[in-house]
């Protein structure tokens, strides 16, 4: 597959989405639909290892370049994602010239709350998913006050989180 | 405030960008907990400026958030630092768990560490709701902040309509309502 089509292809997926997985209808008219370059298989494995990765869930391109091209498919996936960021900076100039504007001010106050909600309605089909038994619901309630009440890393936090689950783990294992 | 240098910026993109679990809008949380609360290398409202043109701007929204903070924090340098280290190892270490994800997943210990991370990126999501929030819960803000939660809470998951709707939405609320 020849690199520039593929980055274009990729990159075509990742300006039609604003979202995690929304280009994702998108991807499989391209990849397994029209040029089948995967196959429905590789796609989901393609989102199970975006899921199952630290970073944004739109990762999962990277594999998608990966199944389609190997290594120079992931770097082509790599730019496709990478590219559209750089057009906020337009938008940034723009916006910070007219920031000392009480009313826009008061617009980024409220956009600032109103993603707190989003976010929050963003969190319950996530605890769903990985609130799944009563031990994770303890490791997410502790990383909730240690995240507000102290000044920790998050990092540490994170694998505090991931060390504990698989401390117990080896523990159930152990006594099953 | 105290602006980085690059080196500490690439570290924080860094260790933040590659290392939080559970998709863009826990690693977001973890960036608003260590650049506004942690570190306060920018206020709440430069958070909201990055935060609402990442979500207007197709792509990725954490990569465009990225570059927008390294863009206010260092400049053209910055931005293209933060995009850098937030995006390639994560990148590199997609490819080698899709190389090699026949034996990966199934390693139930494997998953029980990545199930401990998503624990606490539940955690980190609603810490980062409280941050967000309770700068704005004084008497002189109160019923805006509520009717603009509560609002945004209805419409993004009872309504289900998309947060780039509702975060406009909210904005108009915000530019026209005066307390």
């Amino acid at each position: 597959m020849n690199f520039l089509i593929l980055y274009l292809l990729l990159l075509k997926a990742a300006l039609s989405s604003f979202s995690g997985l929304a280009a994702l209808p998108i991807v499989r008219d391209d990849f397994v639909v029209k040029r089948h370059l995967l196959t429905d298989r590789q796609l989901n494995t393609a989102l199970v290892v975006g899921r199952s990765t630290p970073g944004p869930k739109g990762l999962y391109l990277v594999a998608v370049g990966y199944f389609a091209g190997g290594a120079p498919g992931a770097i082509a996936a790599w730019l496709a994602i990478v590219t559209p960021a750089l057009l906020v900076i337009p938008l940034l100039v723009f916006a910070k010239k007219r920031i000392a504007d009480p009313r826009v001010k008061r617009a980024l106050r409220a956009v600032v709350i109103a993603s707190a909600g989003v976010s929050l309605s963003a969190t319950l089909p996530l605890s769903v998913d990985a609130l799944r038994n009563v031990p994770l619901y303890g490791i997410a309630a502790i990383s909730l006050v240690l995240l507000i009440f102290t000044t920790w890393d998050t990092l540490w936090v994170m694998l505090g989180a991931a060390l504990a689950s698989l401390g117990l783990a080896r523990v159930f294992d152990h006594l099953s | 405030m105290t602006k980085p240098s690059l080196a500490e910026l690439s570290g924080v993109f860094f260790r933040i960008g590659n290392f939080t679990f559970g998709g863009g809008a826990p690693t977001t949380a973890a960036f608003q907990r260590e650049l506004v609360e942690r570190r306060r290398w920018y206020d709440t409202l430069q958070f909201g400026l990055c935060y609402a043109l990442a979500r207007v701007t197709p792509g990725t929204n954490l990569f465009a958030f990225c570059t927008a903070s390294g863009w206010l924090l260092r400049g053209w340098r910055g931005a293209i630092a933060a995009l850098l280290v937030a995006s390639i190892p994560c990148c590199a270490l997609v490819c080698l768990v899709t190389a090699g994800f026949d034996s990966w997943p199934r390693n139930r210990f494997f998953q029980a560490a990545i199930d401990g991370a998503l624990a606490a990126s539940v955690g980190a999501l609603l810490a980062s709701f409280w941050l967000l929030v309770q700068p704005y819960l004084d008497r002189q803000h109160l019923v805006q902040t509520g009717a603009i939660l509560l609002g945004s809470i209805a419409l993004s998951f009872f309504a289900g309509w998309s947060p780039i709707v509702v975060l406009l939405l909210a904005g108009i609320a915000g530019f026209f309502w005066r307390e």
